[in-house]
C-alpha cells in the first residue's frame, strides 16, 4: 500500500519537467552558440576538447552499451576521420570546414568496409580484433610517405583565417558534433533501431526469433558510431592543427572514451555526459600530477566497475527515477 | 634461399616466444571466459621484477627466476581473488573494462617507478652466441626460448588434458554452475590458474627481456601478439596457441624483410586474413 502512496505524487513532477526542459534546452543552446563573443580562446579550446571527447565517448557508449560491441580500437575512427580531413583539405586546397563532410563520408565508408572482417568476430575476440585493425592503420600511416609518415601533416588551409574566425569556427564545429552526437543517440534510442538494439542486448536469440535483423541493426550502429567518431576526431585535430600517427591512432582515445563512459554509466545517454564532466573536472584539478593522475583515473575506473558498474548516473537514478532525454519506453496504456 | 630459410627459422623461434606469451591468455580465455587486457603489462612487470632482483642480489636473469616465479604466482593469486573474481562470469564487458583500467594503472606505476627509458636484462654473451647448422646461423638464446616454450606447452597440455586439476579446469570452463555442484570451488580455482598464468609470464618475461629492450609502454604490443596467437590457434586448444604464435612470428619476420617497419603489420595482416577464412581459428576443438 505504501508503494502506491509514494508513486502518486510523481505525476505532476514529470509534467513540470517536460514543460521546463525545452525552455532550458533552448536557453543552454543559445548560450553555447554565442560563446565565442563572450569568452577567451582558452575556454573555447577546452570546450572543443570537451565536445569532441563527449561525441567520441557517446559513439563508443552506443556500441558497447546498446550494441554489445565492445571496441578497444576505437581510435581507428578518430584517425581515419582526422587524416581524411587533413589530406582532402591539403590536396584539394579546400576550406577545412567544407572538408568535414568528406571526413564523415570517408569514415562511413571505412566503417562499412571494416565491418566485413570485424563482424566475423564476437565478444572479447571482436574487442581486441578492432585493436589489431587500429594498430594496422597506425603502422600503415607511419610508413606512408604521402601521408607525412611519422611526422604527420599540418592543416595548411587554416593558416589563411584570422585567429578569432579560426577559433570560433572550430568551436562551432565541435559544438555541432557534441550536440549532434546527443541528438543522433537520442533519435536512435527512441526509434526502431533502438528497440531492435535493446532487444538484441537483452536476449539475442529471442530477438532473432521475433524477427529482429541483428546483423543490420549492429551494422547500422557500427557505421553511425564510426562516422560520428571520425567527424569528432577531425574537428578535434582542427584544434591541434597537426595529425601524427602516434597521437591520432593512440589507444588514449579509447581509454578516454572508456573512462568517461564507465565513470558516467555505460548504456545510458546521461552516462557519457556526466562522465565527460567528471573527466574534465578531474583533469583540470589533478593533471599536474602526471603519471599519478593517470594511476588515480585507472583506479577510479576499476573501483567503479567493482562497486557501481552502472557508473555515477546509476547512483542518481537509484534514488530519483530521472530520464533526462526521455528514451525510456513504457508499456502502452490499456 | 639461404635468407629465406634463416628468416623462417628465426620466425619459428620468435613465434615460440609469442606462443609462450599467449599461453596464459589462452588459459584465461578458455577456462575463465575472460580476457585480460593487462596481460602484456604483466609480462613487462615480470621483466622489471627480474631486473630489480638481478640488481639487488647481483644474480643473472635465469637465477632471478627462483624468486620472480613464486612472486608472480602470489601476485596472480591475489589479483584474481581480490579483484578479478568480482567481475568474472558476468559477460565480456566487465572483466575487459576492469583489466583495461588495470593496464593503465600498471603502465603508469612502472613509468613512475622505473622512468620511461628502455632497459634490458643482461645475460652475459648468451644473447650473442650462436652456431651454424647446414649454413644457417642459429642464435643460442632463441633456441633456448623455443625449447623452454615447448617444454612449458607440453607440461601445460598434460596438466589440462591428463591431470585431475585439468579435469576441474575443463569442468569449470564447460559449466561453472555444475562444476560448483560437484565440489569444484571455481573462485579459488581461478586464483590458482591466474597464479599459474603469472608464473608462466615470469619465465616468458625473462626470455623476452634478454632478447628485446623493454619499456613501461611495451605491454599492449605483447598483448596483441599473445591474443593473435590464441585466436589463430583456436580457443581451448593448447597446441593451437603454440602454432598460432609460430605463424605470427614467421609472418612478422618475413614482413620485416619486405620493409623493415612493416614486420608487425604483416603479423596483423596474416591474423585478419586467416580469421576471414576461419573465424574460429585454425584448430578449434569441435563442440560436442
Amino acid at each position: 500500500m505504501s508503494d502506491f502512496s509514494t508513486m502518486i505524487p510523481e505525476a505532476p513532477k514529470v509534467l513540470r519537467i517536460t514543460l521546463v526542459l525545452p525552455v532550458v534546452t533552448m536557453a543552454v543552446c543559445a548560450l553555447l552558440i554565442a560563446l565565442p563573443w563572450y569568452s577567451s580562446f582558452a575556454t573555447q579550446r577546452l570546450l572543443v576538447e570537451g565536445f569532441t571527447v563527449f561525441a567520441i565517448a557517446m559513439a563508443w557508449n552506443l556500441l558497447a552499451g546498446y550494441g554489445g560491441l565492445v571496441v578497444v580500437g576505437h581510435q581507428m575512427f578518430v584517425g581515419v576521420g582526422a587524416y581524411a580531413l587533413f589530406a582532402s583539405s591539403n590536396w584539394l586546397g579546400l576550406n577545412p570546414w567544407l572538408c568535414l563532410p568528406i571526413a564523415a563520408l570517408v569514415s562511413a565508408l571505412f566503417s562499412l568496409i571494416s565491418s566485413v572482417p570485424m563482424f566475423r568476430l564476437s565478444g572479447a575476440h571482436f574487442a581486441v580484433g578492432t585493436w589489431v585493425l587500429a594498430e594496422m592503420l597506425h603502422i600503415l600511416t607511419l610508413n606512408t610517405t604521402w601521408l607525412g609518415a611519422g611526422a604527420g601533416m599540418p592543416l595548411d588551409a587554416l593558416g589563411g583565417f584570422d585567429r578569432w574566425t579560426r577559433n570560433a569556427g572550430v568551436y562551432w564545429a565541435a559544438l555541432a558534433a557534441g550536440l549532434g552526437a546527443l541528438a543522433i543517440a537520442r533519435t536512435i534510442l527512441r526509434g526502431r533501431l533502438g528497440l531492435a538494439l535493446m532487444s538484441v542486448r537483452d536476449d539475442e536469440p529471442a530477438a532473432l526469433a521475433s524477427g529482429v535483423s541483428v546483423r543490420i541493426a549492429k551494422l547500422s550502429l557500427w557505421v553511425i558510431s564510426g562516422t560520428l567518431t571520425g567527424l569528432a576526431g577531425a574537428v578535434s585535430y582542427m584544434n591541434t592543427l597537426q595529425v601524427t600517427p602516434d597521437a591520432t591512432f593512440s589507444l588514449n582515445w579509447t581509454a578516454i572514451a572508456i573512462f568517461t563512459s564507465v565513470l558516467g554509466g555505460i548504456g545510458t545517454l546521461e552516462g557519457p555526459l556526466v562522465g565527460t564532466l567528471l573527466y574534465f573536472l578531474l583533469r583540470e584539478v589533478f593533471a599536474d600530477y602526471g603519471a599519478w593522475y593517470l594511476i588515480g583515473l585507472g583506479m577510479l575506473a576499476i573501483a567503479t566497475m567493482v562497486v557501481a558498474p552502472g557508473g555515477a548516473w546509476s547512483l542518481i537514478t537509484r534514488r530519483w527515477p530521472i530520464d533526462l532525454f526521455r528514451v525510456r519506453r513504457d508499456m502502452p496504456k490499456l | 634461399m639461404q635468407i629465406a630459410i634463416e628468416t623462417l627459422v628465426g620466425g619459428l623461434m620468435l613465434g615460440a616466444l609469442y606462443a609462450l606469451f599467449g599461453l596464459g591468455l589462452s588459459l584465461s580465455l578458455g577456462v575463465m571466459r575472460m580476457i585480460n587486457i593487462a596481460h602484456g603489462d604483466l609480462i613487462v612487470l615480470g621483466a622489471y621484477l627480474c631486473s630489480v632482483i638481478m640488481q639487488l642480489l647481483g644474480v643473472g636473469p635465469f637465477l632471478s627466476l627462483i624468486l620472480v616465479v613464486p612472486l608472480m604466482f602470489v601476485i596472480g593469486m591475489l589479483l584474481q581473488s581480490l579483484l578479478l573474481n568480482r567481475v568474472v562470469g558476468g559477460g565480456t564487458l566487465s572483466p575487459l573494462l576492469l583489466t583495461f583500467g588495470l593496464s593503465i594503472v600498471l603502465q603508469n606505476v612502472l613509468q613512475e617507478t622505473f622512468s620511461a627509458d628502455t632497459r634490458s636484462l643482461q645475460a652475459g654473451d648468451l644473447a650473442l652466441r650462436g652456431f651454424h647448422l647446414g649454413g644457417v646461423s642459429i642464435g643460442l638464446l632463441p633456441l633456448l626460448s623455443t625449447v623452454v616454450s615447448v617444454v612449458i606447452f607440453a607440461g601445460t597440455n598434460w596438466l589440462i588434458n591428463g591431470s585431475h586439476l585439468g579435469r576441474q579446469a575443463r569442468a569449470v570452463a564447460d559449466d561453472p554452475a555444475t562444476a560448483r555442484l560437484v565440489g569444484v570451488d571455481d573462485r579459488n580455482f581461478f586464483a590458482l590458474i591466474t597464479g599459474f598464468i603469472l608464473a608462466v609470464i615470469a619465465i616468458a618475461a625473462v626470455l623476452y627481456g634478454i632478447r628485446t629492450p623493454f619499456a613501461p609502454s611495451s605491454g599492449p604490443e605483447r598483448l596483441l601478439y599473445s591474443f593473435e596467437a590464441v585466436v589463430l590457434g583456436g580457443l581451448g586448444n593448447i597446441w593451437g596457441t603454440f602454432i598460432g604464435g609460430v605463424i605470427i612470428g614467421v609472418a612478422q619476420l618475413f614482413g620485416a624483410k619486405v620493409s623493415s617497419g612493416l614486420g608487425p603489420f604483416f603479423g596483423h595482416l596474416v591474423f585478419l586474413a586467416t580469421l576471414l577464412a576461419r573465424p574460429d581459428g585454425l584448430f578449434r576443438r569441435t563442440q560436442r
